[in-house]
């Protein structure tokens, strides 16, 4: 009976060492990470001879680093709204349009999510050196939108599919406006796969790296360009604070996504 | 069409108009996706049969030179090391995952979450601080006696394997969590009731029923790690090299946008086509449905 965890047996502990093991190997690095960001040496000697926040100090004393910040959760903000509001859009026609070409078209959108990243970053890149858009923020912009919209259209779409068409069409019958149907009635019906579709676009663009490298100058870089630049010179300590902070955002998206969901299952 | 909407609109519009067929809710987003995806791929891919000149040039030079198809092998090499890794490793906890009792199944997920949200230039750069010559693991093993000089894991393919595993495996994990949960309990009760000893059974009927999830998140893996840049440039160095670093050499170092084009059509051919033998073999699949 290997899928009953009671009637495993012997398995039972080696499978149960094995995955502690793994969850461990894919822990530890994360921790390890945020030890070192309070650790005294300069060479990231673990353990740390001493413990201090000297490398957080640094860190918010160099403007560049908040400005980075700044310019990315500028980006995901923007790259978020305009996801969602275009991958709803898309979703309704693919998931109720009648038209020919819907597979394809599809396919289409899903494309930039499966696409080798750095193929899309550098022909944007060429195509940005040309119309002039490279370095700017409307130019990181489109790039992460190409690149959030396949999760919102997917997230939006799976949503659309589980949503019962005919309580839209009551509402009508009822004498709301189709419009009016859509907004009031669908929209909150929908509303789990709406936040999905805004997470997940958010942190396509927030941890974004390859496409930002390409679109980056020195007056504009994201939080992970300014990272990629600095640990192309070395390793220092600062990293693992700036790492540190990243991951403390992660859990809290993480928590609010697990809060949200709780929220929609009751 | 239900008789509901027929007759709401028959009372809603006196004027009889046709249903619009939805094309133009997907108008913004298409016409985003054509000015800034299709045109500037289409047109980096043109670049590469038209500069320096017309013609297949740039291919002959790409397939011609031992540099350039010793990069492709190595790409390759090590995109199937990381997937072969991934499946061995990811398999048991996958299975585990798919049958423990929620509690502790709840904390593992959130560990395999947790990592697979964390940056990864943060990830990687964990990889790389515990990976070098005065790190932790080499520190560790010394004094265990295991070694005596330390070992050499960075800027060589140890460095890369271990942090594009490190990557990936949440990309098996999770999506095989998924199949393992789909298979119905009673074909292994069958199977123990008819004779069979746990390995028999593990591998002649677990196994094999979840063959095709295998397959399919391995086949993602493996298209993933092909055009994977930002870990194996970091973990790596510039002499193990990887496809997607050579073409980012070739525009940004070399302004050869030639070979840079016929590179990238390489590695998007490969992937397409391994997509679409994905497609082919399991559907559509859970192409996405990671993370959730």
């Amino acid at each position: 009976m290997l899928l009953n965890f009671e009637r495993l047996g012997m398995w039972k502990w080696v499978l149960t060492g094995f995955s502690v093991l793994v969850a461990m190997f894919l822990l530890l690095p994360i921790l390890f990470i945020v030890a070192l960001s309070f650790g005294s040496s300069q060479w990231l000697i673990f353990p740390p001879p001493s413990w201090t926040l000297r490398w957080y100090q640094e860190l918010f004393a160099d403007p560049r680093w908040l400005e980075s910040a700044l310019t990315s959760v500028k980006i995901a903000i923007i790259v978020t709204i305009c996801s969602v509001i275009l991958g709803l859009l898309a979703s309704f026609g693919l998931t109720r349009g009648r038209f020919a070409g819907r597979e394809t078209l599809r396919a289409l959108f899903l494309t930039p999510m499966i696409m080798p990243v750095v193929v899309l970053a550098v022909a944007l890149y060429a195509f940005f050196l040309k119309v002039g858009l490279n370095g700017t923020l409307l130019g990181f912009v489109i790039a992460h939108l190409i690149l959030a919209l396949p999760f919102s259209i997917i997230s939006i779409g799976n949503a659309l599919d589980g949503f019962d068409r005919s309580i839209e069409d009551a509402a009508v019958l009822c004498g709301a406006h189709p419009l009016e149907a859509k907004l009031r009635v669908t929209l909150p019906g929908i509303r789990h796969g709406l936040f999905a579709a805004a997470i997940f676009s958010f942190l396509v663009s927030w941890d974004e790296v390859v496409v930002a490298i390409f679109m980056a100058s020195p007056t504009l870089q994201t939080l992970p360009v300014k990272v990629w630049a600095t640990l192309r010179q070395d390793l220092t300590p600062v990293i693992a604070a700036a790492s540190t902070l990243l991951v403390v955002f992660t859990v809290l998206l993480m928590f609010i996504a697990a809060l949200l969901r709780k929220g929609f299952k009751s | 069409m239900s008789i509901i909407t027929s007759t709401t609109r028959f009372a809603q519009e006196p004027v009889r108009r046709r249903r619009p067929s939805g094309f133009a809710y997907i108008a913004p987003a298409l016409l985003l996706l054509i000015l800034f995806f299709v045109v500037p791929i289409a047109s980096l891919l043109m670049r590469s049969v038209l500069e320096p000149s017309p013609g297949i040039g740039n291919y002959v030079e790409l397939f011609g030179s031992l540099t350039y198809v010793r990069i492709f092998a190595n790409t390759f090499l090590v995109s199937a090391l990381v997937t072969v890794l991934s499946v061995v490793i990811g398999f048991p906890v996958a299975w585990l995952l798919a049958i423990i009792p929620n509690r502790w199944g709840s904390i593992l997920f959130a560990i395999i979450l947790l990592s697979m949200w964390t940056n990864l230039l943060a990830r990687t750069y964990a990889w790389m601080v515990l990976l070098q010559r005065t790190g932790v693991i080499n520190k560790t093993l010394i004094s265990l006696g295991v070694i005596d000089q330390p070992l050499v894991m960075v800027n060589n393919l140890i460095g890369v394997t271990i942090g594009m595993t490190y990557i990936m495996l949440p990309f098996i994990i999770l999506p095989l969590r998924g199949v393992i949960k789909g298979i119905e309990p009673g074909i292994l009760q069958a199977a123990a009731l008819c004779g069979a000893t746990k390995w028999q059974s593990l591998w002649r009927v677990l196994i094999p029923l979840a063959l095709p999830g295998i397959a399919s998140s391995a086949l993602m893996v493996f298209v993933m790690s092909l055009g994977y840049f930002v870990t194996p440039a970091l973990l790596g160095g510039t002499a193990n090299m990887m496809v997607a670093e050579m073409i980012a050499q070739f525009v940004q170092s070399l302004v050869n946008w030639g070979m840079g084009g016929a590179a990238a059509l390489v590695l998007l051919v490969a992937t397409l086509l391994l997509y679409a033998l994905q497609l082919r073999l399991f559907g559509i699949g859970r192409i996405g449905q990671e993370g959730q």
